[in-house]
């Protein structure tokens, strides 16, 4: 194709006949080969990792034993699904799931957008760039890390909170051990390790908005504050949009690795969401069928939001995923 | 007086001046069209009346008050930006209403203006509407109608029509001729089409490099170009300027001899260039012209008129001529007139303009 020509979309004619719809393909093929090899890898990875592992999602619905494997393995209808729904800890970790995700989507979810807001109106680009790294820091730091850092942060003997607490004469609390205390402690870490690296795709929204629109509203009289709940904000919604909804789609999947690390028995109560209980009953019990049940459950309530917020969102703000 | 005063501004970004020591005074009510190729400067003046650059040095007044410390929102101006910066979340309505809700005026007020300012531009059937439902001709009035309806002391204007297509471009410079004639309101307006600048300008300022290189009116400036350049950027097509050395009688180019009104004669012998527009050269011989032989390359029929492109000692020449209705009779063309009167002659070496003993 030449420098500078318009490379027209591709629209497949439905009249055309199956014998003639095939020629037209294979000619787009032998056209457009090269951007076929560039997709292929993420295709590849696609079927490898997420499709083909959707075939022994069979067992869910099967009495699964691993001498027999997925095919050998009898069917039984529903009945893992209704033992998960009347076990309590099933139970429990499905409530827990909703409520950490629903908390992390109320404290979580703006964090980054408000950072990045902050950002946006720093002056000075020096300052900018420092803060930007430390809080981009966090992110690149293992969770196994970040958890040790929190565990010894609270830490009743020689955590700084605890220490702090004690210089005004409060009592040490084992916070870890506490369930009441998990929910914060665990919205706190997250918003801590992502906030800032999540603040880069809101940035780079804000850096897309015309920088004539601020100019007129200087003009016109408006003020940092005004330009910010006037222009950015509502210009950098879709971009909100588009991640509320990525967002809700993985609802279901709280940080698995940082609740395997913070929790214990003793917070279960709190902490033990429907990923931890797919992980005990699955891997450490050798339950693979109970937990391929619980891991299908998961992924249609995700898939339910997911559709749902996208059609929300279609209906009222004319954005959306697709 | 409303007028705009811009007295040896200054602009430099670190070590690079744009900027050198430029003067204007617009007068009240005036309508000055700053014109000039890219980079000259003309957008950055704006850009510093409206308050959006800091001046490096000397001083801009409107109204008679230096607003060189003054932020833009309280020097009482507005502005028509390129690409129209409405804001896409909010509808017709909301854009024209932006600058006054955040002066806080009252909410009866508001629908007020809105409502005038949409039946002046056409836009009463559009309110409803945001601006990513609106065709480019009404986004720029819209951007317009949020100028006007603040009623400021001075309009200012950076390239509006250059995202329209031609048509809809000089439809939309008769509606704001016609509102500046209607709501007399000083306006200063930037652009590089010089034909915007001849159609709308009381006066016209010719920039280049960051200075003034002439300012007058649309008519003045074409008839009387001060340089060289101001000849070639004004005019479509530019005029024709071509190197010859002044004689007794007139100039001697190209092996020709042109003659001019009021002679030279005291100069004979000075290098100069020879500018002739192409409108004012003839096919049939003048009171006082002179004939040149030139050797026609391309007639371009335009309609009423042809564009003729020739050479005229191995320089490119290029003149205007009626076609009658049909453009046969031009294909032949061989010889020229030239009018004595309406011959402009520059100095070769600093391009700026000689006139004749006789002025």
């Amino acid at each position: 194709m030449s420098e500078g020509a318009e490379r027209k979309p591709v629209i497949v004619d439905t009249k055309l006949s199956f014998p003639e719809r095939m020629v037209w393909l294979g000619d787009h093929f032998k056209r457009e080969w090269q951007l076929y090899v560039m997709l292929a890898p993420t295709i590849i990875w696609f079927i490898v990792f997420l499709y083909k592992p959707m075939y022994g999602l069979q067992i869910a619905f099967k009495d699964y034993s691993i001498f027999r494997g997925v095919v050998g393995s009898p069917w039984i209808g529903l009945e893992h699904f209704e033992t998960l729904f009347n076990n309590d800890q099933f139970l429990r970790a499905v409530g827990n799931t909703i409520k950490l995700s629903a908390l992390n989507l109320l404290f979580g979810f703006p964090a980054p957008i408000i950072l990045a807001l902050m950002f946006n109106e720093i002056l000075s680009a020096t300052y900018k760039k420092t803060t930007q790294t430390i809080v981009y820091l966090p992110h690149f730091i293992s969770s196994v890390i970040i958890a040790g850092i929190v565990i010894t942060a609270f830490s009743p003997t020689a955590g700084i909170v605890n220490t702090i607490m004690g210089w005004f004469g409060l009592d040490a609390i084992y916070f870890l051990t506490k369930p009441e205390w998990f929910r914060p402690i665990f919205i706190g870490t997250g918003i801590w390790q992502e906030a800032g690296f999540g603040s880069i795709v809101f940035l780079a929204a804000i850096a897309g908005v015309n920088p004539s629109l601020y100019e007129s509203a200087v003009v016109d009289g408006a003020n940092r504050w005004q330009m910010m709940w006037k222009i950015t904000i509502p210009s950098i919604m879709p971009t909100i949009l588009i991640m509320l909804i990525i967002r809700i789609g993985n609802i279901m999947e709280v940080s698995f690795e940082l609740i395997i690390l913070l929790y214990q028995p003793a917070t279960y109560a709190t902490a033990d969401v429907v990923n931890t209980f797919i992980y005990r009953q699955g891997l450490q019990s050798g339950q693979y069928d109970l937990a391929a049940a619980a891991g299908l459950f998961n992924a249609v309530v995700a898939f339910v939001l997911v559709m749902t917020a996208n059609t929300l969102s279609r209906r009222f703000s004319r954005t959306s995923l697709w | 007086m409303s007028g705009v005063k811009i007295d040896g501004v200054f602009k430099r970004y670190g070590a690079v001046q744009v900027v050198h020591g430029i003067d204007l005074d617009v007068a009240e009510k005036e309508f000055v069209v700053l014109v000039g190729p890219s980079g000259c400067g003309k957008s950055t003046t704006l850009r510093m009346i409206a308050g959006l650059e800091e001046i490096s040095d000397g001083s801009i007044s409107i109204d008679g008050r230096v607003v060189n410390r003054i932020a833009p929102k309280d020097r009482d101006v507005a502005m028509v930006f390129q690409n129209y910066a409405l804001y896409p979340h909010l509808n017709v309505a909301e854009n024209i209403a932006f600058g006054l809700r955040i002066r806080k005026v009252p909410k009866d007020e508001i629908k007020k203006s809105i409502a005038d300012v949409a039946e002046i531009l056409g836009l009463t059937p559009y309110l409803e509407r945001r601006p990513a439902d609106l065709s480019g001709g009404q986004r720029q009035r819209v951007a317009m109608g949020r100028a006007i309806v603040r009623h400021p002391k001075v309009f200012l204007f950076d390239e509006p029509l250059s995202n329209l297509d031609a048509k809809l471009r000089t439809q939309m410079r008769a509606e704001i001729k016609r509102l500046h004639n209607r709501l007399n309101v000083t306006s200063v307006y930037v652009t590089h089409d010089q034909v915007e600048a001849m159609t709308l300008a009381d006066r016209i300022v010719v920039m280049n490099d960051g200075i003034i290189e002439q300012v007058g009116s649309p008519m003045e400036l074409f008839m009387n170009p001060v340089n060289t350049f101001v000849a070639g950027f004004l005019g479509s097509p530019p005029m024709n300027q071509i190197k010859g050395t002044l004689t007794d009688k007139g100039v001697d180019t190209n092996g020709q001899s042109i003659l001019l009104k009021g002679g030279l004669s005291s100069q004979a012998g000075r290098d100069v260039i020879v500018g002739i527009r192409p409108e004012h050269i003839t096919l049939k011989p003048g009171k006082a012209s002179s004939p040149i032989e030139i050797s026609l390359d391309l007639v371009e029929p335009l309609g009423s008129e042809a564009l003729l492109h020739a050479t005229f000692g191995g320089e490119p020449f290029i003149l205007k001529a009626d076609t009658n209705g049909d453009i046969d009779h031009l294909s032949g063309v061989d010889k020229v007139h030239i009018p004595a009167d309406l011959v402009k002659i520059f100095d070769a070496e600093t391009g700026r303009v000689i006139e004749s003993d006789a002025a």
